[in-house]
């Protein structure tokens, strides 16, 4: 191909090769600069150091407040990423140096190449087509605007924010106007029908499994010894239980205690030892708790004792561990580790918005912060849940923490503890501010008032095995609430249990190793809609119902569905985009995928079929 | 057993026929390999068709359904390539790579769970198609790239011997073959990330918006590009031209490794917790 031709006369001449330049020495230096700007070993070296610099631009956090660099990276790091512009690579003026040179090389290198064979259409298009793109880029970043905002349901709005860096490295909310208003007629939430699914957990090697619903199947949990065989399911259960003595030695001791106020009982109910073993009375300030001790001794030192305990939160790493007492706010450095914790804040019962003083134990919880080499995390670890952080996704999975302490710690100002032993000692102790002011042996179905308080607590039955007769009951055949009876098998026989879908727990197998849950998997959001309508000078002149992936288009600006109130669905999140080098970019990508395509396919097939060789 | 588990056992077969076909190099031997990769196949196949049905939607919307799909292309890719190409030993890596993948995607959690309005898209689907199709070619590249650096230091010697032999056996220049291999995915790389523009625009409002996802899929995407460039650019350099081979070999390893890397690595970028797309994030 030796038929050059060319619009421009001056760079043909240029292009001729080296013999005629030594002949033209007052050229060489020119020359050597457009050699080195159509070179493809600059375009490889640019592309290798976009390559760099996009591999920081994900390393370091972008665009972040200056405080959270510092608190991230430390005063001096932070200081050298602001400068060279590291917290901002992607509009860097480096960036964009490179960004502008790499334009050059192609447009250069195009224009040196260029044969106006059919063969080249392929090299032509992918090389403008990416000048194409950056100068669409460029039309984006000088006359583009990208915001959002939030419009309440039968409102309208005629601005939207933008989010921007100010010099000092502070966010800053930018309000722009728009030439009209957008006016929201209508927002629909529409949610997954709930689906429900049953997956097992195996604890020593850390894997969760879903497995098949179907009855009369029998499956192996795979990479496990543990078999799982559905035996029935009911699409809406409803469990019925009654309180059972199953046997006269004291395996799950109970007792069955009434709280009288003058004459008539305020509250009754089983307290388990081993389980719930406490009632708060609010308005008296009184708890009544139910200690079963193993012996006459141990009862006697626990009744003579006021057992305030603090809480306390455990943290392990692979065998080491170590139980801290509780303190807020204070940093614990974990020594031969590279860990730190804080414990930020706790509650007696996890989510409850009351002040701590009016939460029952029912959830305790800790927030606790732990930092280490992969930044902090933030993590709530429960007294009654001590496997949820292995069964949920953490950062530092190696890091286990625990926390107990929290529902014996909290003494009413009455305390009523019925204290009972094998050998059938039973006494009562009241302690009141503190203090034991009473202590006395009880006996079923017999009244004791409590001094300074106008109740009267009577034990009115004792199962030593407490438990449960179990009935499952067939609500409806709708899927509500569905339950499935499993039977587990594993390398300690077999048992078997039904399971609930609205369940909080896992069932777990007799080795504590294996576990079932069977959940909803989620309410998750189906489709979100917005029905929008234009407004310019009191007139609608556009409408629209916008879905993600599906905006309204007014005016060169785009009106995109992003999100939604998460609490009451009442307000639509909008995102509004006007950008007009869209045409550009996207005859760019359309150039670059016919391009490509034409270089490796077409191409190769043309050539075959011509069978001539052609040289680029 | 499962359909997942009998997959891989009949993967593991084929690459075992492929590396007796290798040895004895008879007609007989040569199909068997082949059947039995097909046979994989249509079961992995089978996995990504029922899968879809059961959940409902397109089988990509987690880890566990994009690798299970992804084992699939490889497989299909390689058998594309299978026809075309003389390729021999490449089978039972190919074999093995579907293999690991797909006992990758066993060890995730394979839960359906409801897919986000942002993914219910026709781009989506053609976006993840042509990427899988494209990291599928690199994935066979990759293999074809360490079946160079292996074989190199004996190909002089096999060249002398197998020249005395029939003509069939004759050796595959393993180097011009990834890069038929690489050339052939790279414009559906191409497809993918442009695909993948529109949709986010469609979908965010802006096709580009330097998200850790779309940032690493540039990186690979020059990865690649690099790689096309370099035959142009190292023999003007005067580098030795079994060094260019060499050089080049090693770098489809290194960007084999940066696809992986944009695939499945980004939850480990200390920037993944501002992205959208990064799976198991959420």
């Amino acid at each position: 191909m030796k038929n050059v031709k060319n619009s421009q006369p001056v760079i043909v001449s240029n292009t001729r090769g080296n013999q005629s330049n030594k002949a033209q020495p007052e050229r060489k230096d020119s020359n050597k600069l457009w050699d080195f700007f159509c070179s493809v070993k600059l375009a490889v070296v640019i592309i290798l150091v976009m390559v760099v610099a996009c591999i920081l631009g994900t390393v370091v956090v972008q665009e972040k407040t200056l405080d959270e660099y510092t608190a991230r990276y430390g005063y001096g790091l932070a200081t050298f990423f602001r400068y060279t512009q590291l917290t901002n690579v992607f509009y860097s003026y480096w960036f964009s140096f490179l960004l502008v040179l790499l334009c050059t090389n192609l447009i250069c290198c195009t224009i040196k190449r260029w044969r106006n064979t059919f063969l080249q259409t392929g090299f032509v298009l992918t090389h403008l087509s990416l000048v194409l793109i950056l100068l669409g880029g460029v039309i984006k970043f000088q006359t583009g605007v990208k915001g959002g905002v939030n419009v309440y349901e039968g409102k309208s709005v005629n601005y939207f924010l933008t989010q921007q860096l100010d010099r000092n490295g502070k966010l800053d909310y930018v309000k722009k106007d728009l030439p009209f208003s957008i006016a929201l007629d209508d927002f629909i939430l529409e949610k997954n029908e709930p689906k429900f699914q049953l997956v097992s957990f195996v604890k020593s090697s850390d894997r969760q499994k879903t497995l098949e619903v179907k009855v009369g199947k029998k499956q192996r949990v795979p990479n496990s010894d543990y078999r799982v065989f559905i035996k029935d399911y009911i699409p809406d259960a409803e469990l019925k239980q009654e309180p059972v003595n199953s046997s006269d030695s004291p395996n799950n001791p109970a007792v069955y205690v009434k709280m009288y106020g003058s004459d008539d009982v305020l509250a009754e109910g089983w307290l388990l030892a081993n389980e719930q073993n406490f009632y708060d009375d609010k308005k008296q300030n009184l708890r009544i708790e139910y200690l079963w001790m193993p012996s006459s001794q141990a009862l006697d030192k626990a009744a003579a004792s006021v057992g305030n305990e603090k809480p306390t939160v455990s943290v392990a790493i692979s065998d080491w561990m170590q139980e801290y007492p509780l303190e807020l706010n204070k940093t614990i450095k974990i020594e031969g580790s590279s860990y730190a914790i804080k414990f930020v804040q706790y509650a007696f019962n996890y989510g409850d918005k009351r002040p701590l003083e009016e939460q029952t134990p029912e959830n305790p919880a800790v927030l606790v912060e732990i930092n280490g080499p992969e930044g902090v995390e933030s993590r709530w670890v429960f007294e009654k849940f001590p496997d949820w952080d292995k069964m949920h996704p953490a950062r530092y999975k190696e890091v286990k923490i625990t926390c107990s302490g929290f529902t014996s710690t909290r003494l009413a100002k009455n305390t009523v503890r019925v204290l009972q032993s094998p050998d059938g000692k039973q006494t009562l102790v009241h302690i009141s501010d503190g203090k034991i002011v009473e202590t006395v042996p009880w006996e079923l179905k017999k009244k004791h008032a409590i001094a300074g308080t106008n109740r009267q607590v009577e034990v009115f039955d004792y199962y030593p095995s407490f438990d449960f007769k179990r009935e499952v009951m067939r609500k409806s055949d709708e899927v509500k609430q569905p339950a499935v009876l499993v039977e587990f098998d594993g390398p300690q026989g077999k048992m078997e249990d039904w399971l609930f879908a609205n369940s909080q727990y896992a069932t777990w197998y007799k080795d504590k190793n294996f576990a079932l849950v069977y959940e909803a998997t989620g309410d998750s959001i189906k489709h979100f809609t917005s029905k929008l309508r234009i407004v310019e000078n009191g007139q609608t002149v556009a409408e629209k119902t916008i879905r993600v992936n599906d905006p309204l288009k007014h005016r060169g600006y785009a009106i995109y569905q992003s999100s939604y109130d998460p609490e009451a669905g009442q307000f639509s999140g909008l995102q509004i985009v006007k950008d007009p080098g869209i045409p550009v970019v996207y005859s760019g990508f359309g150039a670059l995928c016919f391009g490509v395509i034409f270089i490796f396919y077409i191409k190769p097939f043309l050539r075959k079929k011509l069978k001539k060789g052609v040289e680029e | 057993m499962s359909i997942i588990n009998i997959t891989l056992i009949v993967y593991i077969l084929a690459s075992v026929a492929y590396i007796i076909r290798e040895i004895w190099m008879s007609a007989g031997t040569k199909w068997a390999a082949v059947g039995l990769l097909i046979v994989a196949f249509c079961f992995n196949l089978t996995l990504v068709i029922t899968r879809s049905i059961e959940a409902g939607h397109p089988p990509f919307s987690n880890l566990y359904e994009s690798l299970v799909f992804y084992a699939c292309c490889t497989v299909f890719i390689y058998l594309i390539f299978e026809f075309t190409y003389k390729f021999r030993i490449v089978g039972a890596m190919a074999a093995v790579l579907s293999m690991l993948i797909l006992f990758y995607a066993t060890l995730q959690d394979d839960t359906i769970r409801p897919i986000m309005p942002a993914l219910k898209s026709n781009w989506m689907l053609i976006h993840v198609v042509t990427y899988m199709l494209g990291y599928a070619a690199f994935g066979i590249a990759f293999v074809t790239s360490i079946i160079f650096l292996v074989t190199k230091p004996f190909a002089k010697k096999q060249q002398a011997a197998v020249s005395a032999e029939e003509k069939d056996v004759s050796p595959i220049n393993f180097d011009k073959l990834s890069y038929k291999i690489v050339a052939f995915g790279f414009p559906f790389l191409t497809l993918g990330m442009v695909t993948g523009a529109v949709w986010a625009k469609k979908a965010w409002g802006d096709y580009w918006s330097w998200d850790p996802k779309e940032t690493w899929s540039l990186i690979t995407w020059l990865a690649y590009l690099v790689y096309l460039h370099t035959p142009l650019v190292l023999p003007k350099m005067k580098v030795n031209k079994s060094k260019v081979s060499v050089i080049l070999a090693c770098w489809l390893l290194f960007a084999f490794g940066v696809v992986n890397f944009t695939f499945m690595g980004l939850s480990y970028l200390p920037s993944a917790s501002d992205s959208e797309h990064i799976y198991g994030s959420k």
